[in-house]
C-alpha cells in the first residue's frame, strides 16, 4: 500500500547543504542529522541498571526491545510506505527459533540469537516474494495470512513449538563474561541482560539507520514517494520492496529473540495478530516519518501501560482513546507534533528577526 | 467415510458458512464501496450478541423476546455504525487508508472495554427460541431446527441483497460508488449519504449476525477478536466488495474448516488462514470480485 | 534528664522499626484470568482466597503481620501472567504469588518464581509439566490435583461401564488436555484392556465452534466419551452438542474431569446440563447424598455470605486452601524468607474443609483428589447438582 501523506514528509536533505532562502515551514534541521543520536541514546541509556531501580531496568529492557521491533516496522511503512499487517510474523520466528534452539536444544546466546535473524529473515524471503507482487490492501491481507499461517504453526506443532502454552522457562544467555566489565560484576542477571539488550538493539538501530541513509534507502523513499513513477524511472521496485522486506524481516526477529529471552518463555501470543497492532501504533504514536518515532512511541506507549493500568483495567479504552486523539489531532505522533512545535517557534523568532 | 458422517460434516461446515455470511456481508459491502477495512465489524457483532441477551434480560416473560431482541439488537447496532461513521470516520475519507485502519482498530479497544464495562466478564448464555427447538434426521444425521434457520437465512439475504443490488435505484448508486465514487460525487450522487446509508446498512447485518449467533455460544468478551480474523479470510477469498463472492467464500471457509478437521485435524487451523494466502497469491480480488484501482 | 532522653531515644529507636515492620503487610501477588471463557472458575478462586486473606487476619495475621492480595487479570494467557508475575514481584514487591487458573499460564510464572526466589502455590493447574522432574525447583508448589490424578480417576469411572466397548475423547488443545487424557487412556487399558479409543478431537482452548468436531466424534458412534472441557468452553460445547443429539446418542455415558459439576458451571448451564454425566468438582456445594463433611458445610455458608449468592461457588475451596496453605508455611517456618518457607512446605500438611493434604516432598504436588458423582435433577434446586459425591483420590501420596 502506497501512502500519500498529506504534508511533505521531514526529508532527509542531501548531503549537508542547509535548504536556500529563508527556513521554510518544514520542520527539519540539517543540524540534527549530524548528530550520532544513536551513540548518544545508547549512552544515556547506558547507567539505568546502575542508577535506577530494578522494575525500571525491567520497564527498559522491554522498551528497547520494542523500539527494535518498530524501526524494523518502519523501514516498511515509514521509508518504503509498504503497510504490512503480519510484521509479528518474524518477530514470533525470531522468537521461537531462539527460545527452541537455547531451550530445547541448549544451544548458546552466541549462536541462537543470530539464528534467530536469519530465520525470521530466510521466511521473509519467501513471504516476501509473493507479497510484493502484490499492493495496497492485498499486500496488508497477504501479509497477514502469512503471519496467522506462522501463528497456526506455532499453535499446532506441539511437539516442537510447545503448543498453546508454548515453551516455558528459556534460559538467559551465559552472561559470565560480563563480569570482566568493570561495575559489571555486582549487576543482576536483569541488569546484565539489559545491557546486553542495549548494545545489542543500538547496533541494529545505528545499521538500520545506515540503511535508511545510504543509496539504497533514498530508492526506498522513491517508491514510498511515488511506486509508479520509480517503477517509471527504471528502478526494479519489487526487488527492492523484497529486499527492505527481507532486511526489516530479519531485524524483526532478533528484537523476537530478546523477546522471548526477557519474557522467560515463547508463546503463540507473540504472533497473534493483535501484536501487529500494537507495534503499528507504536510506530505511528511516536511519528513513522521520523527515524527515531518509533522508538519514541516504544517508549510512550510501554511507559503509559504500565501507568494507566496502576489505575483501572481498561487501558485498551485509553489506548483507543489515544489513537483517535493521535488521528485526528496529531496525525505525524509525538515526534511529528513536536516538529511541529519546533518550526512554530522558529518561525516566530524568523518573524521577530524581520 | 460414511454418507451420515459426510452429511453431518457438510451440513455443520454450512452453518458456520452462514454465520460466517452474515458477519462477513456486511464488511464486505463496505469495503466494495469505501474502501474501508472495518476491523471494528466484529466489535458490532459482539455488541449485537450483547445487546440481544440484554433486551431478553428486560422481556424476560414475553414470548416472542428473541425475534424482537434480535432486531432491536440490530437496530442499535445500526444506530452505533451510523453515529460513528457521520461523527467520526466521515473526517478521514481524504487521509490515507492505513489511518481509516487504524481508526476502526481504535474502535475495536473501545468498544471491547465498553461492552465488558457494562455487561461484566463472565459468561452470558441465550436460549434459543423455543419454536426452533429440536431437530430432525437427515440422511444419517440430526439438523437442529435452529442451525436450518440459519442455513436459510444466509441464502436469503444474500439473494435478497443481491437483488436489491441489481434491481434498486439504491443498488445501482451503490455499483456506481463502488465502481468509480468521484463520477458518481460529479455527477450529482450524494455520496456522503450513500456512505452513511452503506455503513449503518452494514452495522445492522453485523448486529443481526452477533443476536442470531447467542443461542449457540457463549456471550463472553474476546468475541470481538475471534470472529473478525475469520471475516478477513471470507471477504478475501469471496472477493472484497462482491455480496455472492463473500456467500461463496464463506461456503469454501465453512467447509475446508469442517473437512479439515476431519481429512487432517492438525492443519484445520492452518488450512484456512493457507486457502486466503493461496487466494491472495493466485488471485488477489478472490474468486467474485473485480481488481479494485 | 539526658540519661532518659538517651533511653527513650534507644527504646524508641528499636522498638519503632519492628513496629513499623509488624505493621508492614505480607503481600501475595495473584494473577488469574477474570475476563474471558475461564473467567466462570476464575473469578470464584479470587474470592475464594480474598476470603482466606479476611479470616487469617481477623485472627491476627500471620507472624502479628497481616495478608494483602494484589490481583490482576491474566486473561488466562501466559505471556499477559507472565508480565503481571514480573510487575508484581519487581514493582509491587510481593513476597508469594499465588493463582493463575490454567496449565498454560502456571508453567510460565513457574519460571519467574524460580528467577526470583519466590515461593508460588497454583491452586488450579493440573498439567503434570508444572511439577516434572525437568521443571520441578525448590519454590512451585500445587494445591490443584493434577493430571494423572484426574485421568485416573476418569478411568476409573468409566470402567465401571460395563457395557462399554468404544470410547472417544475430546479435550482442549494444550498441556492439561493431552496429559490428562494420556493419562486416562493409559489407566484405562490397564483396567478395561477391552475398550478401544476410536476418536480424539482436540478442539483450541477458547474454541467458540464445537459443531464441526462434535459432527466427526459422532459419525465414530462411540459408546462413551471422556471429555475434558470446561468452564465457558464447555457451556459453548453443551449449547452446540445437545441439539445434534450428542448425548443421545451415547446415553449420556460422558466422564467430564474439568470440574464441570461445580455449581458455578451448573448454574451458567441452569436447564441446559445434560443430566446422566459423570464429573467431578472441588467441591460440590449442593450435596445430594450421605457423607458431607460439616467442615465443608460451614466453609460454603461463608462463602456464600462473602459472595452474596444463594449457592456460593465450588472454586472458592481453592483460592482458599492456597492462601492457607502459604500461611502455614511461613508460620511453620517462623519468617517469610521465601527459601525458608520453600523448605518448611516440603512435606508439609495443610487443613482443608474436606480434609487434610500434603505437599509431596518430592514433587511439590498436593495428594488432592475431588469429588465424583453423576448429574441429576433434583427438585430443591434449578439446576443440575452430584450426586452422592465420592471422593476420588487414585494417587495417595505417601507421607
Amino acid at each position: 500500500m502506497s501512502i500519500q501523506l498529506s504534508r511533505p514528509p521531514a526529508a532527509r536533505p542531501p548531503a549537508s547543504r542547509p535548504p536556500a532562502g529563508p527556513p521554510l515551514a518544514r520542520p527539519a534541521l540539517p543540524a540534527i542529522r549530524r548528530v550520532p543520536w544513536t551513540l548518544l541514546v545508547f549512552l544515556l541509556l547506558l547507567p539505568l541498571p546502575w542508577i535506577g531501580s530494578r522494575y525500571n531496568t525491567f520497564l527498559g529492557t522491554e522498551i528497547v526491545i520494542d523500539a527494535l521491533f518498530a524501526v524494523s516496522l518502519n523501514l516498511l511503512l515509514g521509508t518504503t510506505g509498504l503497510v504490512s499487517f503480519g510484521h509479528v510474523a518474524y518477530f514470533g520466528i525470531g522468537a521461537y527459533v531462539c527460545g527452541i534452539l537455547m531451550k530445547t536444544y541448549g544451544v548458546s546466546f552466541a549462536i541462537a540469537f543470530p539464528a534467530a535473524g536469519l530465520g525470521a529473515a530466510a521466511f521473509s524471503v519467501v513471504f516476501g516474494y509473493f507479497c510484493v507482487r502484490l499492493t495496497k490492501i492485498y499486500f496488508a491481507m497477504l501479509t497477514l495470512a502469512f503471519s496467522q499461517i506462522i501463528w497456526a504453526v506455532c499453535f499446532k506443532w506441539n511437539a516442537v513449538t510447545g503448543g498453546d502454552q508454548g515453551i516455558a522457562d528459556v534460559p538467559f544467555p551465559n552472561m559470565h563474561w560480563m563480569a570482566a566489565i568493570p561495575g559489571a560484576e555486582q549487576l543482576s542477571e536483569n541488569g546484565r541482560f539489559y545491557l546486553l539488550t542495549l548494545t545489542l538493539v543500538a547496533l541494529s538501530v545505528a545499521a538500520i539507520g545506515q540503511i535508511t541513509r545510504s543509496p539504497f534507502g533514498r530508492m526506498l523513499t522513491a517508491i514510498r514517494d511515488n511506486r509508479e513513477r520509480a517503477a517509471f524511472i527504471g528502478l526494479n521496485v519489487r526487488a527492492y520492496e523484497l529486499a527492505v522486506f527481507v532486511v526489516a524481516g530479519g531485524f524483526a526477529g532478533l528484537s523476537g529473540a530478546l523477546y522471548g529471552i526477557f519474557t522467560r518463555g515463547v508463546f503463540p501470543d507473540y504472533v497473534f495478530w493483535p501484536k501487529s497492532a500494537e507495534v503499528m501504533i507504536m510506530t505511528i504514536l511516536g511519528g513513522m516519518s521520523f527515524f527515531w518515532g518509533p522508538p519514541v512511541g516504544a517508549l510512550v506507549l510501554v511507559w503509559l501501560n504500565q501507568e494507566i493500568t496502576n489505575y483501572t483495567q481498561y487501558w485498551p479504552f485509553v489506548l483507543g482513546t489515544m489513537l483517535l486523539v493521535l488521528l485526528f489531532a496529531l496525525p505525524g505522533g509525538v515526534l511529528g507534533g513536536i516538529a511541529r512545535l519546533a518550526g512554530a517557534l522558529q518561525r516566530r523568532v524568523a518573524r521577530r528577526d524581520a | 467415510m460414511t454418507v451420515s458422517l459426510i452429511a453431518a460434516q457438510f451440513l455443520s461446515g454450512l452453518t458456520t458458512a452462514m454465520f460466517l455470511f452474515l458477519i462477513a456481508s456486511g464488511l464486505s459491502l463496505v469495503f466494495g464501496v469505501m474502501r474501508v477495512l472495518n476491523f471494528a465489524h466484529g466489535s458490532f457483532y459482539m455488541i449485537g450478541a450483547y445487546m440481544t441477551w440484554q433486551v431478553m434480560q428486560w422481556l424476560q416473560p414475553a414470548g416472542a423476546s428473541f425475534w424482537l431482541a434480535a432486531l432491536a439488537a440490530g437496530a442499535t447496532v445500526a444506530l452505533l455504525g451510523g453515529v460513528v461513521e457521520r461523527l467520526l470516520l466521515r473526517h478521514l475519507y481524504g487521509q490515507e487508508e492505513l489511518y481509516q485502519l487504524l481508526f476502526t482498530y481504535a474502535l475495536v479497544l473501545i468498544l471491547g472495554d465498553a461492552a465488558k464495562y457494562i455487561w461484566g466478564t463472565g459468561q452470558l448464555s441465550v436460549h434459543r427460541p423455543p419454536v426452533l427447538d429440536g431437530g430432525f434426521h437427515l440422511l444419517g444425521t440430526t439438523l437442529p431446527f435452529y442451525n436450518l434457520f440459519i442455513m436459510l437465512v444466509g441464502p436469503a439475504i444474500a439473494i435478497g441483497g443481491g437483488l436489491l443490488l441489481s434491481r434498486s435505484s439504491a443498488g445501482r448508486l451503490l455499483r456506481a460508488a463502488a465502481y468509480d465514487r468521484e463520477m458518481l460525487g460529479a455527477l450529482g450522487g450524494n455520496v456522503g449519504m450513500l456512505y452513511t446509508g452503506m455503513f449503518v446498512v452494514s452495522s445492522f447485518l453485523a448486529g443481526l449476525a452477533g443476536a442470531l449467533i447467542t443461542p449457540i455460544v457463549s456471550v463472553v468478551p474476546g468475541m470481538d477478536v475471534q470472529v473478525i480474523v475469520q471475516a478477513f479470510i471470507v471477504v478475501v477469498i469471496g472477493g472484497l466488495g462482491s455480496f455472492w463472492g463473500t456467500f461463496w467464500g464463506a461456503v469454501i471457509y465453512g467447509l475446508t474448516l469442517s473437512f479439515g478437521i476431519l481429512a487432517f485435524p492438525e492443519f484445520s487451523l492452518f488450512s484456512v488462514f493457507a486457502l486466503m494466502a493461496v487466494v491472495l497469491m493466485v488471485r488477489p480480488w478472490g474468486l467474485f470480485g473485480r481488481p479494485i484501482r | 534528664m539526658r540519661f532518659r532522653h538517651i533511653l527513650a531515644a534507644t527504646v524508641f529507636g528499636f522498638v519503632l522499626p519492628v513496629a513499623a515492620l509488624a505493621k508492614e503487610p505480607i503481600k501475595i501477588g495473584f494473577p488469574i484470568p477474570l475476563s474471558g471463557p475461564t473467567a466462570v472458575y476464575g473469578v470464584p478462586v479470587l474470592k475464594g482466597a480474598e476470603l482466606a486473606v479476611a479470616d487469617i487476619n481477623a485472627a491476627g495475621g500471620v507472624l502479628g503481620r497481616k495478608l494483602v492480595l494484589l490481583s490482576r487479570d491474566s486473561k488466562a494467557n501466559p505471556a499477559e501472567a507472565v508480565r503481571l508475575a514480573r510487575e508484581l514481584i519487581v514493582r509491587n514487591g510481593v513476597e508469594f504469588l499465588a493463582g493463575t487458573l490454567t496449565s498454560a499460564e502456571a508453567p510460565a510464572v513457574s519460571t519467574i518464581a524460580k528467577e526470583n526466589h519466590i515461593v508460588f502455590v497454583a491452586p488450579s493447574a493440573k498439567t503434570y509439566e508444572l511439577t516434572d522432574p525437568q521443571s520441578i525447583h525448590p519454590y512451585i508448589f500445587r494445591a490443584a490435583s493434577n493430571t494423572t490424578i484426574e485421568g485416573q480417576a476418569g478411568a476409573i469411572v468409566m470402567a465401571r461401564w460395563k457395557d462399554v466397548k468404544t470410547v472417544a475423547t475430546i479435550a482442549p488443545d494444550y498441556a492439561y488436555g493431552h496429559d490428562a487424557i494420556a493419562a486416562f487412556v493409559a489407566k484405562l487399558k490397564q483396567l478395561r484392556p477391552d475398550i478401544t479409543i476410536v476418536d480424539q478431537q482436540w478442539p483450541r482452548l477458547g474454541q467458540s465452534n464445537f459443531t464441526p468436531f462434535i459432527t466427526a466424534q459422532m459419525s465414530k458412534h462411540p459408546d462413551a466419551v471422556y471429555c475434558d472441557e470446561f468452564a465457558g468452553d464447555f457451556i459453548s460445547f453443551v449449547k452446540q452438542a445437545a441439539p445434534l443429539g450428542y448425548f443421545k446418542a451415547i446415553h449420556n455415558r460422558l466422564a467430564d474431569g474439568g470440574e464441570v459439576g461445580s455449581v458455578d458451571e451448573t448454574i451458567a448451564l441452569g436447564s441446559s446440563f445434560p443430566l446422566g454425566i459423570w464429573t467431578d468438582t472441588y467441591d460440590p456445594v449442593v450435596w445430594d447424598g450421605p457423607n458431607q463433611p460439616p467442615a465443608e458445610i460451614a466453609f460454603d455458608k461463608k462463602v456464600e455470605k462473602e459472595l452474596h449468592t444463594k449457592y456460593g461457588s465450588s472454586w472458592a475451596i481453592q483460592g482458599y486452601v492456597t492462601i492457607e496453605s502459604i500461611a502455614d508455611g511461613i508460620r511453620k517456618a517462623g519468617t517469610v524468607n521465601d527459601a525458608a518457607v520453600a523448605k518448611a512446605m516440603l512435606g508439609m500438611t495443610y487443613q482443608t474443609p474436606l480434609g487434610p493434604r500434603t505437599f509431596s516432598a518430592t514433587n511439590h504436588d498436593a495428594d488432592a483428589g475431588e469429588y465424583w458423582g453423576k448429574m441429576v435433577k433434583v427438585a430443591a434446586y434449578p439446576f443440575a447438582v452430584i450426586k452422592d459425591p465420592t471422593y476420588y483420590n487414585p494417587e495417595p501420596a505417601a507421607h
